[in-house]
């Protein structure tokens, strides 16, 4: 997962992530990306395109 | 390791009442919140209801009110605009426009009065049981820290982290998560600047746009959408909607607000042993506005008075804690359920429904006419209305 620049830290992709794998700070956002089953819902939800696949 | 009667996670609105509730039932309470301000960045278009702040026993103050707004502004795809005004219809978010990021820190610092400790810039990064303690591992500037409670109060927002960690299931299924973007914005030229303003349709697929003032010709203008109903983001339906509204064709954006809204109606199980969730974290928002200051903050009184009484009990199991839910489900649940309906039957309207309703309410007189009235004339014009509202009234 690639966090883009202009991520706002607004958190609804943690919420959404059924695995409890995001971790929102004040200015920066921590994927557990060994557990990460890909399942790309974060990257469906974030209000800003803030989010992508590796791929 | 530091140790405390109640912990609760989170400085917004609903923490804050939490903290300061469980302060004045008489424990020891400590508010962590992550960030180095509380309050800022706002994530939210700031109505509350005048009756809300009342049942809360808040003073409006003229440090974080911007302005009354009394009335509603609803408006279909094709611009036809239906006004209702408070001294007519009893509105749920029309009231006042707050300015969060002072409002927020005026909770806490009303929570600091009544007792409690708060640490900013302070972020849980997980939880362990120990004997019928917990114990919320946190960071502070770079320094590891342990915080052991009897009561854990997650008021995390709509992230829920907390809830999860405690086993609860407070992650949600896109479908309830409403993606939100907003510009605070200058040069708004509002058609009722005293109305809060709605825009239905498919300028926000599954949700709404919205214009609140704040003031001059300040305002919020956003919007919140079902990333399951369309292929854009929000944000790129915020500039869509800034581009062809009236109001905002000479306005200027000076802040930009991005968030997730949990819409899917109140979190069932909100507690655990130690546990209890509030605020957007346990979904207290109601379904069909968006609207969760209020709402989370009379969840937050309920669960700060709750912790209280178990540290007093010394008993902080899941069995003495699961009052909580009742008096959460009696105060907001119940109006939360008919506020789903509500919204399921909106998101279902086309544009042309709904321009057929606007057109057909636009110059009703709210004064005179009664809710069966309005009912019988909206099953008219919009015959699903009866299977899907029906019941309700």
């Amino acid at each position: 997962m690639i966090v883009n620049e202009w991520c706002m830290y607004c958190g609804e992709c943690a919420g959404v992530c059924p695995q409890n794998l995001i971790e929102v700070r004040e200015i920066s956002l921590k994927i557990n990306h060994d557990e990460c089953k890909d399942c790309g819902i974060c990257i469906k939800v974030c209000p800003v395109q803030a989010l992508q696949g590796d791929d | 390791m530091i140790e405390t009667d109640v912990l609760v996670i989170g400085a917004g609105p609903a923490g804050s009442t939490a903290a300061k509730h469980a302060a004045l039932g008489g424990a020891q309470v400590i508010v962590i919140d992550k960030k180095s301000e509380i309050g800022s960045p706002k994530r939210c278009a700031e109505g509350v209801s005048k009756d809300g702040l009342k049942k809360l026993g808040i003073e409006p103050s003229s440090r974080w009110v911007t302005r009354e707004a009394t009335g509603v502004r609803m408006v279909s795809p094709n611009g036809t605009a239906v006004n209702l005004t408070e001294d007519k219809v009893k509105l749920p978010e029309a009231g006042y426009i707050l300015e969060r990021k002072i409002f927020d820190k005026h909770m806490a610092m009303d929570a600091a009065r009544a007792g409690a400790r708060i640490m900013v810039k302070t972020l849980a990064t997980g939880m362990r049981r120990e004997d019928d303690q917990v114990v919320v591992t946190a960071e502070n500037m770079g320094q590891e820290l342990e915080i052991k409670a009897k009561i854990v109060i997650a008021a995390d927002g709509p992230e829920s982290r907390v809830g999860r960690w405690a086993g609860l299931r407070t992650a949600l299924a896109p479908k309830n998560m409403e993606s939100c973007a907003q510009f605070e914005m200058a040069g708004v030229q509002m058609a009722e600047p005293d109305c809060i303003e709605f825009h239905f349709g498919s300028v926000a697929p599954g949700g709404y746009a919205w214009i609140f003032p704040k003031g001059d010709d300040i305002a919020n203008v956003g919007l919140g959408i079902l990333t399951t109903r369309t292929e854009k983001t929000a944000y790129q339906h915020l500039l869509e909607f800034v581009e062809s509204n009236p109001a905002t064709q000479n306005a200027q954006p000076v802040e930009l607000n991005v968030g997730g809204d949990p819409v899917g109606g109140l979190l069932k199980k909100k507690v655990a042993d130690n546990v209890l969730v509030t605020g957007d974290a346990a979904s207290m928002v109601n379904p069909l506005t968006g609207g969760g200051i209020i709402s989370g903050m009379l969840g937050g009184r309920i669960a700060g008075q709750v912790a209280a009484q178990a540290v007093a009990d010394g008993d902080y199991s899941h069995k003495n804690l699961k009052v909580y839910e009742k008096l959460c489900d009696d105060e907001l649940g119940e109006s939360f359920k008919k506020y789903l309906k509500a919204k399921e039957y909106l998101l279902s309207l086309s544009d042309g429904e709904l321009d057929e309703i606007a057109d057909v309410f636009k110059d009703s007189d709210f004064e005179t006419i009664n809710t069966a009235e309005m009912v019988k004339k909206l099953i008219k014009i919009s015959p699903k209305a009866l299977l899907k509202l029906g019941k309700l009234f």
